[in-house]
């Protein structure tokens, strides 16, 4: 590790050499690898430097057969992979299916014992993946290329599943992993003073100052993944699936050196650094691959799947940065002397050939960009700034002792000269500016030599079928109204259905927050195209290769993780109707069913319910069998009657949502279809029950509903406000605010009472009560429709004696002072309402 | 080695000057133009070295060691150096107490070998104070003449190419910062009173480093047009309790020896006095209690000032020994200032984080107890 870069203080700081390999050891390791007859080269994903260099030696010695570190059942794809119309970022997929449950875990890795468990994997490469870079470059020259990597399915662990934390733990342990782990790169980075394994991997290998060329960088590569296997421990490695994965990989690359009659001296190896070092003579055998259905493909995938942010494991940091230094690559080519000028650097490495290009021209990409995203965003960001960024993060790397900067750099150097404060506050439209320009947007694309995705294939012949293709590949949104009357509105809205099911961000529903809209013939769609359709559609191929496959695999999880909740177990069903999936309608009813019998909750059974009469109304257009929904729906009716004790005591933030479910409740009551007498009984025993007012209020007013209780009776109760104490006179407001709620045809037809009362309870109430009362009171009166509150105020009027013809500023009896009194009382009144909540 | 003089406070160049003079002599680099040291030996000067540097002075070799001045990420020094050699002038910001003048010192002490070129921005600064004044009396009898002008020391700075060091720049009202507009572009004072030698031209080194309070920003917003001519470094609230301990003690030391104030503040008492100030400034307990926050920024600068305070009641006071007793009396004018109610937040904090540990550990008794007494005299 000659030469390594260290921030700051070179050479200044101290070594700990505690726990540090024998670097002698290692050296002499790394050098037989080195000068094996068989060409080894380490590679970390996702480098550019990785690949220039790779690409520099492959062209140098012109191998017969490149052996990659990649899935071996996959190999037959590389064809497609190097094809001249697939441009990354692409992956690799692979999707094995337990179809006889060898490994047990039907259940564990699924959703329910009679679902067979699925494992997803992506190998994600991109433009300067270096093992995309070796395919391409191997059939530039002729060369063979082949995968060498055991199948991930072959390492699942069904023991390590017992404490599952819902990961499919598929994915092999990369060596970058391992390495931020090991005492050699701790020390290295604390000495060095690297913030991070990616500023590390940056000024070490990245930065091309320190390696003349392939063979240099080839070397320094082996040393450094030498150190950090020699202090890795043994146990991990085996853990990890590096061993085994090491036993199929020495096996694979003696098979097919016989097979193809090539010496070891004509084929060379890309694989990860670590593996180089694999023991060749392992006499334990690598795990044999499970039986079950395994399809692997090459699909299009993006920068974003393969950032970070997305949670992908050997992730890259900055896709769409890395990829413009692989683009600025052939600047180096012109080739110069001496360091960038400006650099504060200038004149310390004289002699060298600098080879920072690509950095230089991936900086200037990269800062206009973020600053044009930015300045996009309202970011008030200049040219000046533009070029105070770059001279400042030039400056830093020479600080750093780096010949041109880094991502780190770019970042310290965009925050110190755009950013007018803390970071977080007023840098946080450059924060994200530079987090979107790092990861970029890029999807990459297979060509159709391959043939698509089986789900994807399917999901644009039914765009096309369906006549809905003109949405694809365009940036604006399509409004489109489906009469579910007719085939195609009705094939189109189960489409749109299930992908929604899916998580396809193609439509939105319009109608309610929710929308769920329960219109029975027509529905409204919001479509718009965005990058995410086609990534999304591939991460659900494993559902199924259809979209109705895909969608029907989803609900069927949707449905095991919603076990015993009857509201969302009925959902599930309705959507099973709106996606048109009639074979599974029957499957969920029983469980909708069992669910009904199990659930003791009011508001799960009254959603339930919701949704059966929902579900009843669509049942003749959709040729359902409505005597089972019938039965279901009077099942969840009564379940939900019996727990109508519930909502006595719900709190303040629960109100409204128990009175929905209590209104369609009584909708159903007063249908005739149900029973009406249980319901009746339950909220009269809830009434009495109560001790809320407003809750109170709202079971009175359903019984007025009923004609269980008259409004004379209802006016008598609010009345009775009138002779209570203060404390109890107060919460008169309450009550009558539930009543609204609730009944509102009901308490019209009795408007003379319950206004008298009303009338008595504010001419009872002292001055300081009457403040307290009058806001809910009138929050009361806004629940009820203006025609019906004009209706109140005629009787009102009529009451006081005003005819039709009076208007209130006329009001004989009113001043013109009284009237701007009561304008400003009314103002107060709105004022202090804005911050109620009820 | 910091050797007592008469000087009460003296300038970073001066206390730290055999730790420049090292740190020149041992430079990898060559130094920016009118840069007494080069970027990474001011780096170095600001973060310390593990090692210490051999300095040389008359033949005869001393050892120094290089010890570090700003606690926390190195690469806001690094950021602040950069800015220093760039185009652009430094603003320092953050909450107050956070060493925001501390850093802008040994910057300037480091860089230019001088840190007293100072402006300290107040509402009641002007534009003289900023460019330059005139000997109103020999302006009389002598007209405006060179000799009789007045330097500010901004004009002194960009004359020997060093580094001006403005205060609390957003406490001065914005017609005054403004003045620095064109200084910062064009790099030139215009003098028109003299028809002869009109303009004094910046060196190049010249720079400014303002420090201003988070909390203040919106006294006196900066315009746009001066915005864009800083590069602005936000230094955070230490982020960990070990550093905060590593500052207090430096600075203590120092500043013990200062008032030549003999033994050392323990380690224990150290601890209790940052767990007590982080504690109080995030509002929750190390075990997870929560209780109010203070009024006032519990910054570490304040808790070196309870220090301190606490060290000069036990030398002239108590036995000398400095115990977290000291500590507790002191605290009580740090947490409450302005607001009484602090008071109450403080009652708060030691009924329900600290008597909870006095009970099992010895130290955060003797520091409840005295801290409680405390409040219940200061109520």
């Amino acid at each position: 590790m000659e030469g390594v870069p260290r921030r700051g203080d070179q050479g200044r700081r101290q070594r700990v050499v505690t726990e540090l390999p024998d670097i002698a050891d290692v050296q002499a390791r790394a050098d037989r690898v080195l000068a094996d007859e068989l060409y080894w080269f380490p590679v970390r994903h996702h480098s550019p430097a990785v690949a220039r260099h790779l690409q520099a030696a492959i062209r140098a010695r012109r191998p017969k057969l490149v052996l990659i570190e990649g899935p071996a059942h996959a190999s037959e794809l590389i064809r497609h992979v190097v094809d001249s119309k697939t441009r990354p970022p692409i992956a690799l997929y692979s999707s094995y299916r337990d179809d006889d449950n060898v490994l047990g875990l039907a259940g564990v890795a699924s959703p329910a014992p009679d679902i067979p468990a699925r494992f997803p994997v992506w190998y994600p490469l991109l433009a300067y993946s270096p093992e995309y870079v070796a395919m391409v470059e191997a059939a530039a020259l002729g060369a063979a290329a082949v995968f060498i990597d055991l199948p991930a399915h072959a390492l699942i662990d069904p023991k390590s599943w017992a404490d599952a934390d819902d990961e499919p733990r598929t994915r092999e342990t990369s060596w970058e992993d391992i390495a931020v782990e090991t005492t050699f790169y701790r020390t290295m980075a604390r000495v060095a003073g690297y913030r991070s394994w990616d500023e590390a991997w940056d000024a070490l290998f990245e930065i091309g100052h320190r390696h003349a060329d392939h063979e240099a960088f080839r070397r320094d590569l082996a040393y450094f993944c030498g150190a950090v296997r020699a202090t890795t421990p043994a146990a991990r490695l085996e853990r990890d699936g590096t061993l085994p994965r090491e036993r199929f990989m020495a096996r694979a690359i003696a098979a097919e050196l016989a097979a193809r009659g090539l010496a070891a001296s004509e084929a060379m190896v890309v694989c990860g650094g670590f593996h180089i070092f694999l023991d060749r003579a392992d006499p334990v055998a690598p795990p044999p691959t499970p039986a079950g259905t395994c399809l692997a493909t090459v699909v299009p995938y993006s920068y974003f799947r393969v950032s970070e942010l997305a949670g992908y494991g050997a992730a890259n940091r900055a896709p769409r940065y890395y990829q413009a230094v692989w683009d600025h690559r052939g600047d180096q080519v012109a080739g110069r002397s001496g360091p960038p000028p400006g650099s504060v650097a200038e004149g310390q490495v004289a002699g060298r050939d600098w080879v920072d290009e690509p950095w230089i021209g991936a900086m200037v990409d990269h800062v206009t960009a973020v600053l044009g995203r930015g300045r996009k965003d309202g970011e008030r960001l200049s040219s000046a700034d533009a070029i105070a960024v770059t001279q400042h993060a030039r400056l830093l790397a020479s600080l750093r002792g780096r010949p041109a900067p880094i991502l780190d750099d770019l970042r310290d150097a965009l925050v110190s000269c755009c950013v007018k404060g803390r970071p977080e506050e007023e840098g946080h439209g450059l924060l994200k500016a530079m987090t979107a320009t790092e990861v970029g947007s890029a999807v990459g694309r297979v060509t159709p030599a391959l043939g698509r995705l089986p789900i994807l294939h399917d999901f644009h012949a039914q765009l096309d079928d369906l006549e809905l293709g003109e949405v694809m590949g365009r940036d604006q949104r399509l409004l489109l109204t489906l009469d579910l009357r007719e085939d195609q509105g009705a094939r189109r809205s189960a489409f749109l259905h299930r992908l929604r099911r899916l998580e396809v961000e193609l439509g939105t529903l319009e109608g309610g927050a929710t929308g769920d809209g329960t219109r029975l013939f027509r529905e409204k769609w919001r479509l718009a195209w965005t990058p995410q359709v086609e990534p999304q559609l591939i991460e659900r191929n494993h559902y199924g290769d259809t979209v109705e496959a895909a969608a029907l695999a989803r609900l069927e999880e949707d449905v095991a993780k919603a076990q015993r909740h009857a509201g969302e177990t009925a959902r599930l069903l309705r959507d099973a109707v709106t996606m048109q999936l009639p074979h599974v309608v029957r499957k969920l009813a029983g469980a909708v069913a069992a669910a009904i019998d199990e659930d003791r909750r009011f508001a799960s059974q009254a959603e339930a319910l919701v949704h059966l009469l929902v579900l009843d109304r669509m049942a003749i257009q959709r040729d359902l069998g409505r005597d089972a929904i019938a039965e279901l729906a009077a099942r969840a009716y009564t379940r939900a009657c019996l727990a109508i004790g519930e909502v006595v005591g719900v709190p303040p933030e629960q109100q409204e949502p128990t009175l929905a479910h209590l209104k369609a409740l009584a909708e159903a009551a007063l249908s005739d279809t149900q029973d009406r007498a249980l319901f009746t009984a339950q909220v009269r025993v809830a009434a009495a029950a109560a001790t809320l007012p407003f809750m109170q209020g709202a079971l009175a007013g359903i019984l007025t509903e009923l004609r269980e209780v008259t409004p004379e009776e209802l006016a008598q109760r609010v009345a009775a406000f009138a002779a209570s104490p203060p404390a109890r006179m107060v919460l008169a407001g309450e009550f009558l605010d539930g009543a609204f709620a609730v009944s509102k045809t009901s308490l019209l037809l009795g408007a003379d009472a319950l206004i008298a009362a009303i009338d008595e309870l504010l001419r009872a109430a002292p001055w300081e009560d009457f403040l307290v009362l009058l806001p809910r009171v009138r929050h009361a009166f806004e629940r009820l429709h203006e025609r019906q509150r004009l209706a109140f105020a005629d009787r009102v009027a009529g009451r006081y004696g005003v005819g039709e013809e009076a208007r209130l500023d006329e009001l004989p009896s009113t001043s013109a002072a009284a009237a701007v009194y009561l304008a400003s009382l009314d103002a107060r009144v709105a004022a202090i309402m804005k911050d109620w909540t009820f | 080695m910091t050797q007592p003089t008469d000087i009460l406070r003296e300038p970073a160049e001066r206390q730290f000057a055999s730790q420049l003079a090292a740190l020149a002599q041992h430079d990898p680099d060559s130094p920016p133009s009118s840069w007494k040291l080069s970027p990474r030996s001011v780096l170095a000067y600001v973060v310390g070295t593990p090692k210490p540097l051999v300095l040389t002075v008359n033949g005869k070799s001393v050892t120094v060691p290089i010890t570090r001045k700003f606690f926390g990420d190195d690469a806001i020094v690094e950021r602040a150096i950069v800015t220093l050699a760039s185009e652009r002038a430094l603003l320092l910001v953050g909450e107050p107490g956070t060493g925001k003048s501390w850093l802008s010192e040994h910057l300037a002490a480091a860089i230019s070998g001088c840190s007293t070129l100072t402006i300290q921005g107040t509402a009641g600064t002007t534009e003289d104070q900023i460019k330059y004044g005139w000997n109103v009396a020999r302006v009389i009898a002598n007209g405006p003449t060179p000799d009789n002008l007045i330097p500010s020391p901004t004009m002194i700075a960009m004359r020997t190419g060093a580094l001006v060091r403005f205060e609390e720049i957003t406490r001065c009202v914005p017609d005054v910062q403004d003045a620095l507009v064109s200084i910062l572009s064009d790099k030139h004072i215009a003098v028109p009173e003299l028809p002869d030698a009109n303009m004094v031209f910046a060196r190049p080194g010249f720079n400014i480093i303002a420090t201003a309070n988070s909390r203040d920003q919106g006294v006196n917003e900066m315009s746009a047009a001066l915005k864009r001519r800083f590069n602005y470094i936000h230094i955070p609230v230490v982020g960990d309790q070990k550093t905060e301990i590593a500052i207090v003690r430096e600075r203590s030391k120092e500043l013990l020896e200062r008032y030549h104030i003999p033994g050392r503040i323990e380690e224990p008492v150290l601890d209790v006095l940052a767990t007590v100030f982080r504690e109080m400034r995030s509002g929750t307990g190390a075990d997870g209690q929560t209780f109010a926050k203070p009024s006032t920024p519990l910054s570490t600068a304040e808790a070196i000032g309870v220090a301190l305070d606490a060290a000069i009641h036990a030398r002239y006071f108590g036995s000398g020994a400095v115990g977290v007793a000291d500590i507790a009396r002191n605290l009580v004018g740090s947490v409450v200032k302005d607001d009484l109610a602090d008071l109450a937040v403080l009652r708060e904090y030691l009924s329900v984080v600290a008597k909870k540990r006095a009970l099992k550990d010895p130290t955060w008794k003797a520091f409840h107890d005295a801290a409680t007494k405390a409040v219940a005299s200061a109520s």
